[in-house]
């Protein structure tokens, strides 16, 4: 199907926004950075306009459904609000570096999306279980919280590496050098992890009105709801830290990561666990 | 304390994460949403007949039973363990007493009206934050008060010889944010303890055409019988081209005292509400019923099929063969139902009797038809005889959840949405402005405080600072 060709092309894409940013991370000219926001929003048009068309085209064959539906819809959608999210804070903070980071998760998220041989493509219909109004609700909002994490991750990173920089001032590379002030990037793991935060707690809660009409019960321990609620104390904890007890920089960066992968285990991991919420 | 209070979040993760390396709790919800295949016959429900039987249903395949001694730790059923709960009490008093802890700074924070002359907050502001104007001090300062008045909740202005001060501040109320989200986690808390001890979750199977007013509880916890009854009028199931399904529908009736109350048809995703009780389609199954029927087959080709009876007859006419079953056996010597047929021919009598299981015989008995040849069904040539249950009924699963603590998760749920709104989109933010003379003109700084919105704060200057140099009517 043209989607799924389109899809695939994005992939490549990404790939081609992630090497240009990082050539503007190695050799320090702005050009390529312009060049890898230019790559990253032609992927995004691409991708959105594959969205759509998987969209309409689930319609023609008669099971018409948004895209969020199984792991692969789910995989291209993450990637989506990934890019999308992260041209945002671009265009904010007139800032590239970040680029550097996060790309490579969304092309990674594609690739997988595309190559792994376990992964359907194809349009699926809905099972009773899915036919529901909050299937796009709690889908889009639990992964536009995921994207806000995954660059919450990216920045954690990003400290992490900046903190090298002391260690041997004098022939501090390039590299570290263009990576924003902690200061900054500190604020930015905190606006992140909150939108997360936030969006991840709408997501819980869509879910379990959802599940109080599929499932007879707003909460059932399965092991995607338990791990969300993990992922969820886990950055309670993290936004406690920093108010009660001023946590920055460092300690928020390994933060940020490790609530990273609990969202991971959420996201994938509990597949492996037998629950209601495994993708088929 | 406050120390405490992040480590009882570390406990009751640890307790989760505990939960998820041992999946084989008996709590166990399982729907037939993900499952593709159907149910074959005497298939008992997944989930109905389960909470019968806990120790059947608690482990899942693959994973060994749990020995006794773990089974006293509570490790299998941890959300309704003793002590899962005791965290529970531990989380809500942690954070009633680290509210109360820290409440009266906050409503200090709120009350506290800051003096308008803060001279130390003028030393380091950056230069473009001050201007001079021609306009006199007086009418500016006025000028200034209007607007913030605007713009501002709370405004303070004070007047000294040659320099004036103005203080304006909004979302004083955003130190309270933090108290609802702690309040909404609490009552959410008290929602989960109310359904927990007042609500119950239970299931019930019930074949088309029949009735139910009891169901099983969850967990083994016995029965619960209504003071009504659900019947079962119809199961159906409906299939996408590819086999998947695509439809599950249960149409219930509901009986008080023997009397039709309420039709209504059950769906995944719709459940239905009934005596303050919630009746979702959990799953389905099939039952053989009906009359078994005897089935004649020639060189694998069905050629007759009649009802059991005994004493019914039917003509092979190719054999010149006259068949009557002398006998119909529900349960012969342990190996199911089984028909005696006696059949005279030109060439004799032959007599043979037919089991419905004869596969399954013949599989557990090697050479048992050769030896007794009055067991095979093949006996009189070129005809097979098979017995088959000819109908099969479906049943519905439906699971019955009755939860008063509902509405307060709901309501806890919107307050949280409320408290995040406050905690995390409004801050409070404090504008001073000083105008002082300076020689015939005036001179006006502007500092601002914010206690998290560096951002907005600084947007909110730049605002100020335009409103000043334009004598704009509006600001920030």
């Amino acid at each position: 199907m043209i989607n799924t060709i389109i899809l695939s092309w994005t992939t490549f894409i990404y790939f081609a926004a992630f090497v240009f940013y990082l050539v503007r991370m190695v050799s320090g000219k702005e050009f390529w950075g312009r060049l890898g926001t230019v790559t990253a929003l032609i992927g995004l048009f691409a991708h959105t306009a594959a969205l759509i068309l998987r969209w309409i085209t689930s319609y023609q064959i008669g099971i018409g459904h948004a895209p969020l539906s199984n792991l692969y819809e789910s995989l291209i959608f993450f990637a989506w609000s990934i890019v999308a999210l992260y041209l945002v804070i671009e265009w904010r903070t007139k800032n590239r570096s970040l680029g550097t980071f996060v790309v490579p998760v969304a092309f990674l998220s594609m690739a997988f999306a595309s190559l792994s041989p376990n992964i359907s493509s194809r349009i699926q219909p809905l099972i009773p279980a899915l036919q529901s109004n909050w299937l796009t609700t709690h889908v889009i909002t639990c992964f536009l919280g995921y994207a806000a994490f995954t660059v919450a991750f990216a920045l954690g990173l990003m400290v992490l590496l900046k903190g090298m920089e002391h260690e041997n001032h004098a022939r501090s590379q390039r590299f570290i050098r263009l990576i924003p002030e902690p200061g900054i990037l500190d604020e930015l793991i905190y606006q992140s992890a909150v939108l997360g935060f936030v969006f991840l707690t709408i997501g819980i809660m869509t879910g379990s009105i959802w599940a109080h009409y599929a499932w007879g019960s707003y909460w059932s321990w399965d092991p995607k709801e338990t791990w969300s609620l993990i992922t969820w104390l886990v950055y309670a904890i993290m936004l406690h830290a920093r108010y009660i007890r001023g946590w920055r920089g460092k300690r928020m960066a390994v933060m940020a990561i490790v609530g990273f992968i609990c969202v991971l285990i959420t996201y994938l991991g509990v597949n492996y666990l037998p629950g209601l919420h495994s993708y088929q | 304390m406050r120390k405490n209070y992040e480590l009882f979040f570390i406990l009751i993760k640890i307790a989760v994460q505990w939960y998820s390396h041992f999946p084989l709790q008996s709590e166990e919800v399982s729907h037939f949403v993900e499952k593709k295949s159907c149910p074959v016959l005497f298939r008992v429900g997944e989930t109905g007949h389960c909470s019968f039987d806990p120790d059947f249903c608690g482990v899942h395949p693959g994973h060994p039973y749990p020995p006794a001694g773990l089974r006293g730790l509570q490790l299998f059923n941890v959300y309704h363990s003793a002590w899962f709960m005791i965290l529970m009490a531990l989380l809500a008093a942690n954070l009633v007493v680290c509210s109360l802890d820290r409440f009266p700074m906050a409503w200090k924070r709120f009350r506290q009206v800051s003096e308008p002359d803060r001279e130390d907050l003028f030393e380091k502001i950056p230069s473009d934050q001050v201007i001079i104007k021609e306009t006199p001090l007086r009418s500016e300062t006025d000028r200034l008060e209007l607007l913030l008045k605007k713009k501002a909740g709370r405004v303070a202005r004070r007047d000294e010889a040659g320099r004036s001060y103005l203080y304006g501040e909004k979302g004083a109320y955003s130190y309270f944010g933090v108290y609802i989200i702690h309040l909404s986690v609490l009552i959410i808390m008290a929602g989960v303890m109310i359904g927990f001890l007042f609500g119950f979750e239970g299931y019930v199977d019930i074949p088309e055409g029949e009735s139910a007013a009891a169901v099983a509880l969850k967990g083994g916890r016995g029965v619960k019988n209504l003071d009504f009854a659900v019947r079962c009028d119809r199961f159906f199931i409906d299939f996408y081209e590819n086999g998947t399904p695509k439809t599950y529908r249960s149409d219930l009736t509901f009986l008080k005292a023997g009397r039709a109350v309420q039709s209504s048809a059950v769906l995944v995703n719709h459940p239905v509400a009934f005596g303050g009780m919630r009746f979702y389609q959990a799953n389905y199954g099939m039952i053989p019923t009906g009359d078994p029927v005897m089935v004649v087959t020639q060189d694998d080709k069905k050629i007759k099929d009649v009802k059991v009876a005994i004493g019914m007859a039917f003509d092979l006419p190719e054999k010149k063969a006259k068949v009557q079953m002398v006998r119909v056996e529900e349960d012969l010597m342990g190996m199911g139902p089984a028909v005696k047929l006696s059949i005279q021919s030109p060439a004799g009598e032959v007599q043979l009797w037919v089991f419905q299981a004869i596969e399954q015989i013949g599989q557990a008995n090697p050479g048992l038809l050769e030896q007794v040849p009055i067991f095979n069904p093949g006996l009189f040539k070129p005809y097979v005889f098979s017995l088959v249950q000819a109908n099969n009924r479906y049943y519905t699963g439906l699971q019955v959840a009755q939860d008063p603590g509902v509405p307060l998760v709901a309501v806890g749920a919107a307050l949280m949405m409320i408290g995040f709104m406050v905690v995390f989109f409004c801050s409070h933010r404090q504008i001073w402005i000083r105008l002082d003379v300076k020689g015939d003109k005036t001179r006006i700084s502007i500092a601002g405080k914010s206690n998290r919105d560096a951002v907005g704060l600084e947007r909110a200057i730049r605002k100020w600072l335009d409103a000043v140099k334009l004598n704009k009517e509006s600001a920030a």
